[in-house]
C-alpha cells in the first residue's frame, strides 16, 4: 500500500474533537458555541481548547457579539478551514479507494 | 491504520454533517400552545357562528397568525436561554422547506374568501389547508426530528379523508361544523402530538 495518504493527513484536523467541529461547520455557515459544546458533547474547556487549535491553524474563525444583552459566540469555517477540511476528505477517500484496488 | 478506519472516519463525519444541519428547539412548547390556541379557536368559531367565507377565512387567518406569533415568542425565548442565534441555519432551512405549501394555503384562502366567496368552495378550504399544512410539516420535517414527517402524513391522510367525504356528500354539514373541525384538527392533532413530545423529550432528559 501507498503510504503517501496517510502521511498527507491534516495533523490539526486528524484528531476525533477537531474533526467533529470541523464536520459540524463544513455543513452549516456558522453555529454557536453552545450548539457545538451541545451536538458533540464536549466541556467548555475542552471545546475552548479544540477551537483555539484550528483558529490558530486559521482554519475557523470566532465571532463574538451580544443578542439581548447576553453574549453569543459563533464559529464558522474559514477559507483555508473549508480547503483543508476539503483536502482531508479527499485523502480519506483515495485511501479507500486504493485499498480496495490492492 | 486501515481502509476500515479511514471509511468509519468519513461515515463519523457524514453523521456529524447531518446532525449540524438538524432543527434542534424543544417543539412540545410549540405543540402545547398551537393545540391550546387552536382548540379554543374552534370553539369560538362554533359559539359565534361567523358563517360568511369571507370572515371564516379571516378568522383562520387570524388564529394562524396569532399562533406564529406565540410560537416566534416561544422559539426565540429557547435561543436565548441557550446563547445562540434564533435565526440559526437550521430554522432558515425549516422556514423555507414549510414556506411554499404555507404560501399556497394563504393565497387559496385569500381566493376562496375575496373571488369566490362561495360558502361550498369555503368548506373546501378546510380539507385543503389541512393537506397544505401536511405538506408544509413534512417538508420541514426533512430538518427535524421526532416524527414531524409522520405528524405531517396525518394532515395530509385528514385532509384527502375530509375532501372525499365532502365530494361525496349531496349536502354540507352546517358551516359552524367547519370551524369545529378546524378546531378539532388542528388543535386537538397539535395537542396529542406536543403531549407526545412533552413526555418524550422529559425522558429522554432523565
Amino acid at each position: 500500500m501507498n503510504p503517501q495518504p496517510f502521511l498527507q493527513l491534516d495533523r490539526v484536523i486528524h484528531e476525533k474533537g477537531r474533526l467533529a467541529i470541523m464536520s459540524l461547520l463544513a455543513a452549516s455557515p456558522d453555529l454557536a458555541f453552545t450548539e457545538l459544546r451541545d451536538t458533540l458533547g464536549m466541556t467548555d474547556g475542552n471545546l475552548t481548547t479544540h477551537i483555539r487549535t484550528l483558529q490558530q491553524a486559521g482554519y475557523i474563525a470566532v465571532a463574538k457579539s451580544f443578542q439581548n444583552n447576553r453574549p453569543l459566540t459563533t464559529c464558522s469555517l474559514t477559507a483555508a478551514g473549508r480547503k483543508a477540511f476539503t483536502d482531508y476528505i479527499n485523502l480519506l477517500e483515495q485511501i479507500v479507494q486504493q485499498t480496495r484496488l490492492n | 491504520m486501515s481502509e476500515k478506519w479511514a471509511a468509519e472516519n468519513l461515515q463519523t463525519i457524514r453523521t456529524l454533517m447531518e446532525r449540524a444541519a438538524v432543527y434542534r428547539r424543544a417543539l412540545a412548547p410549540v405543540c402545547l400552545l398551537t393545540g391550546v390556541v387552536g382548540l379554543i379557536a374552534g370553539g369560538v368559531g362554533w359559539v359565534t357562528q361567523c358563517d360568511s367565507p369571507r370572515r371564516f377565512v379571516l378568522f383562520w387567518f387570524g388564529v394562524a397568525a396569532a399562533t406564529l406569533a406565540g410560537a416566534f415568542v416561544v422559539i426565540r425565548r429557547q435561543a436565548l436561554r441557550d446563547h445562540e442565534s434564533f435565526w440559526s441555519p437550521p430554522t432558515r432551512r425549516v422556514a423555507q422547506a414549510m414556506l411554499p405549501s404555507l404560501f399556497i394555503g394563504l393565497i387559496a384562502g385569500l381566493m376562496l374568501a375575496f373571488v369566490a366567496n362561495d360558502q361550498s368552495l369555503t368548506w373546501a378550504a378546510v380539507p385543503v389547508w389541512m393537506a397544505l399544512y401536511g405538506a408544509a410539516l413534512h417538508a420541514g420535517g426533512f430538518f427535524m426530528q421526532r416524527g414531524i414527517k409522520w405528524f405531517g402524513w396525518a394532515f395530509i391522510a385528514g385532509g384527502t379523508v375530509l375532501l372525499l367525504y365532502l365530494v361525496i356528500r349531496q349536502s354540507l354539514p352546517e358551516f359552524r361544523f367547519a370551524h369545529a373541525f378546524m378546531g378539532l384538527v388542528f388543535g386537538g392533532l397539535h395537542l396529542v402530538y406536543g403531549a407526545y413530545l412533552y413526555c418524550t423529550e422529559q425522558k429522554q432528559a432523565e
